[in-house]
């Protein structure tokens, strides 16, 4: 049954709640976190989020201003919320008056909307039980068939189920094998699917961006075949690499044009033993990193450019007269209805596009304004578009301002006075440059008297121990490695204790790069991060990755999520964005990335040089984006 | 209608040339002074801002200013609460009372630039630290508060701040002293890391306090007191003292 249906404005006071007398008999706060990390974080479009053991739900009146939520059970797939909440939001609108703060007329009438909703979900449930087979035995009929149909219903799977939604997952299941993984879900104990559900639970606050009750549930089904999977993989890859080093030895080298072989193929000056060598340090001064200089903004005209294809965004809409719509959109009486804005936010899609925002990032906020507006009445002499336009502005501006503090100089003092070395971890997958901007922020926190250290836990690639240690010279910082073909999660432990040792401020650990759906690697960076519990795990990626950024922060995330061994998984800190010179104003990727994982940027590589490090200027990024 | 103005125009060349000057002096003269005084009156706002961070009972004490009573409870906020009236323990009150326009700007992160909008106008800031769940928030607070005592509009005129330690009814909640304590020792070491690096969008515009000596709140150009309430059983004399202060009647 329903727990709790509250209503309140958007400005926090709450006008009435269904359960009254008992408090805030939830447990653990459901709607608060439904604000901070649904609501605020422009996932306002979506149907259902999930926290805990509850699901909650949501209406908006904008023109009022208020909104209704209804939380339930997890386990309980109630039809009749969506009707509900729809029922609760005409009554109450006519009801509600802004003086007014106690509505308790209101219990009547709410009493009577839940009976009639409730009734009308039974008939409903009846009537296609009647006329369905038994879908699989043990499953909980009534549940399961009528979720189904409800699947059905609302056409793309949204209703309490997140079929249409499982990009992140990357399944091909069909939709009827969901709802059977659903369904044994269903059956199992209470118990052992709060175990399963936590962790996927708590991260999909933080790293999914689906609302996932029904992704958690199949979550144990799909774990159990990955582990299968893994354990293949692993195994193949296993004599396959011990078949290639012997090999190597034997192999002969390639020859691809009639050029003389080389004689020897090792460049690394035997000088370079001891880290000393005939490359000269640089003088510590390249000059200020530009992460300290001031970003001049070139005073543009803040009047935007209309575009000729959004004008008139009547035409094609409802019939209404010329004159009745000039009429209303001078006196101001028009209330935005979808259909008035579809053409303005498909407008506004297209141009987030071309800038480089992954498909499904942009459709997301075109829906989540669209939420927003709806209902909403114009304000005189406004257009449509430019009321898009400026809820668009205000929603990006949102979503790009940090939601942590992204002084790193502070957290480091912080940590510098429990006496304890500051890790920063790189991850990403291969060729975003990780070590090259992991030099430029040992430059940039050297500029601050800071003392570094690297570590050398990409054990895989060739040439990437020397590569730091060049830069370990080029700095003059010390360098802990320990070769190649060793456990990196052991190498980094090791790098922390010396540098604890040697009383280094902050340890900056190079990883390999890896592909999000690597398994086996991704499981050995999960070790890592869990053996090592570092204070920023840092993900690095470049700037020009279009629609694939959404895959791999959402698989990152669900990695380090799933395969952690401590309930509260560490998770993606930080973006280092890279390559930002290579863009010229495509910048879209920086907002894709931090839409899917809620992390902030809080660095930016706009060069190959060590001076190039950069803050994120949101408001640059948010009129680049939406000029 | 045509004879009246007939009339008039008779009486009016009747009338001797300096007469007429003389009352059109007299009339400029008027206006004049009028619009003096009126300029050099300081047209003092009477706007107050509620800040601080999520959960540390803004929009309760907002509430509670206005209607005496917290009504069923608040969520986080979403937008600010905004509302120009007289405070609810002084409606018994004889006489004229200025009403106070109070603003309630949202404390999550991602909604730090509302308060931008509001400290231009702003006659006083009353800034509202959690005593209950003091040291967990302890950082971000200091980081919060020292923003705000660092932002132009705040040093150049001077706003007066009241450091509210809310959540007092309590057992477990901190006394005021502490939290001042606690504050001036993390806005310290916030001086020496924020002023190493030159900020590029944070908003670094004034030196707080006095290099080389540990900071106080005395130290700031701005008055800074500190203060205890509790939202939820209306004990909030000392913040309606604060408002009454600045928002003169």
């Amino acid at each position: 049954m329903l727990e709790q249906l509250l209503i309140f404005t958007r400005g926090g006071l709450i006008l009435w709640s269904s359960c009254r007398g008992l408090g805030n008999a939830l447990k653990g706060s459901p709607i608060d976190a439904l604000i901070r990390s649904c609501l605020l974080e422009e996932r306002s479009a979506e149907t259902s989020f999930a926290h805990d053991a509850y699901t909650l739900k949501w209406a908006f009146h904008n023109e009022l201003g208020l909104v209704f939520v209804a939380v339930y059970q997890r386990i309980l797939h109630l039809l009749y919320v969506d009707d509900l909440l729809a029922a609760v939001r005409r009554e109450f609108a006519e009801i509600y008056d802004p003086k007014r703060t106690s509505y308790d007329d209101f219990d009547e009438t709410f009493r009577q909307l839940q009976k009639e909703a409730e009734a009308r979900a039974e008939e409903m449930k009846k009537s296609k039980q009647a006329g369905r087979a038994p879908a699989v035995p043990g499953k909980k009929q009534g549940a399961g068939g009528a979720a189904q149909r409800d699947a059905k219903q609302k056409g793309n799977g949204a209703g309490g189920g997140g079929s249409g939604k499982d990009d992140g997952d990357g399944d091909g299941d069909s939709g009827k094998g969901r709802w059977l993984a659903n369904g044994n879900g269903n059956g199992q104990e209470k118990g052992a699917r709060e175990r399963s559900h936590a962790p996927p639970g708590s991260v999909v606050v933080k790293g999914k961006e689906n609302g996932g009750p029904q992704a958690g549930a199949f979550d144990v089904n799909k774990l159990q075949k990955l582990r299968s999977k893994g354990g293949k993989k692993s195994d193949n890859t296993k004599p396959a690499s011990k078949g290639g080093e012997p090999k190597k030895i034997v192999k002969k080298n390639r020859v691809w044009d009639d050029s003389p072989s080389e004689s020897r193929l090792d460049f690394t000056d035997p000088v370079d033993e001891r880290g000393e060598g005939i490359v000269e340090a640089v003088a510590a001064d390249q000059g200020e990193s530009m992460m300290d200089k001031e970003e001049d903004l070139s005073s543009e005209s803040e009047a935007e450019e209309e575009d000729e294809e959004v004008e008139g965004a009547k035409p094609g809409a409802k019939k209404k007269g010329w004159f009745t719509s000039m009429f209303q959109s001078i006196a101001g009486n028009a209330i935005i209805e979808k259909s008035d804005l579809q053409p303005a936010l498909k407008a506004l899609k297209d141009r987030l596009m071309t800038k480089n925002v992954a498909e499904e990032i942009a459709e997301k906020l075109c829906e989540s304004v669209a939420a927003s507006l709806e209902g909403k009445k114009l304000g005189s002499f406004t257009r449509i578009s430019s009321t898009v336009q400026t809820a668009m502005e205000e929603a990006l501006l949102r979503i790009l301002t940090p939601k942590r503090s992204i002084d790193i100089l502070r957290e480091v003092h912080a940590a510098k006075e429990h006496g304890k070395p500051y890790v920063i971890v790189f991850v990403g997958v291969n060729g975003v440059g990780k070590s090259t901007n992991l030099a430029k922020v040992a430059y940039w926190l050297l500029q601050h008297n800071i003392s570094v250290m690297l570590a050398a836990c990409d054990t895989f690639r060739s040439g990437a121990v020397e590569q730091l240690r060049t830069h370990a010279r080029r700095l003059q910082i010390p360098i802990f490695e320990k070769g190649y073909e060793k456990d990196p999660a052991v190498v980094a432990r090791e790098a922390i204790q010396e540098a604890s040792r040697n009383k280094s401020d902050v340890v900056l650990v190079d990883t390999a790069g890896r592909m999000q759906d690597n398994e086996p690697l991704m499981r050995a960076l999960s070790k890592l991060i869990n053996l090592n519990s570092p204070d920023l795990v840092l993900f690095v990626g470049e700037a020009l990755v279009g629609n694939d950024a959404v895959d791999q922060l959402s698989k990152f995330n669900q990695k380090l999520a799933d395969l952690s061994t401590v309930p509260n998984a560490r998770l993606i800190d930080g973006i280092l964005l890279t390559k930002f010179d290579t863009i010229d104003d495509k910048v879209g990727a920086a907002l894709s990335m931090v839409y899917i994982s809620g992390a902030p940027v809080m660095f930016v590589g706009c060069g190959q040089s060590y001076t190039d490090l950069k803050k994120l200027n949101v408001k640059s990024i948010v009129k680049t984006l939406l000029k | 209608m045509d004879q009246w103005i007939s009339q008039i125009e008779q009486w009016f060349h009747q009338q001797p040339v300096e007469q007429i000057y003389v009352a059109v002096a007299v009339l400029a003269l008027t206006v004049v002074l009028f619009v003096l005084f009126s300029l050099l009156k300081t047209s003092k706002s009477n706007t107050i801002v509620l800040a601080g961070l999520n959960g540390s009972g803004k929009t309760i004490l907002f509430y509670q200013l206005r209607d005496g009573s917290p009504h069923q409870g608040t969520v986080t906020s979403m937008e600010p609460n905004d509302g120009t009236f007289v405070l609810h323990s002084e409606l018994g009150k004889k006489g004229k009372i200025k009403p106070v326009h109070l603003v309630d700007v949202p404390g999550h992160s991602r909604l730090k630039p509302k308060l931008d909008e509001f400290l231009p106008n702003a006659a006083g800031l009353i800034f509202v630290v959690d005593a209950l769940d003091f040291l967990p928030n302890c950082r971000p607070a200091a980081e919060y508060l020292y923003d705000i005592l660092t932002k132009s509009s705040v040093v150049k005129r001077r706003i007066p701040v009241l450091i509210l330690c809310n959540k007092t009814d309590k057992v477990t909640a901190h006394s005021k002293e502490f939290i001042r304590k606690q504050l001036e020792k993390e806005i310290d070491k916030l001086r020496t890391s924020r002023n190493a690096i030159s900020t590029a969008d944070i908003s670094d515009e004034f030196m707080l306090g006095v290099p080389g000596e540990p900071f106080t709140l005395e130290q700031c150009r701005n008055k800074v007191t500190v203060a205890e309430a509790s939202g939820l059983t209306g004990e909030v004399s000392q913040v309606e003292q604060f408002i009454r202060e600045h928002v003169k009647p």
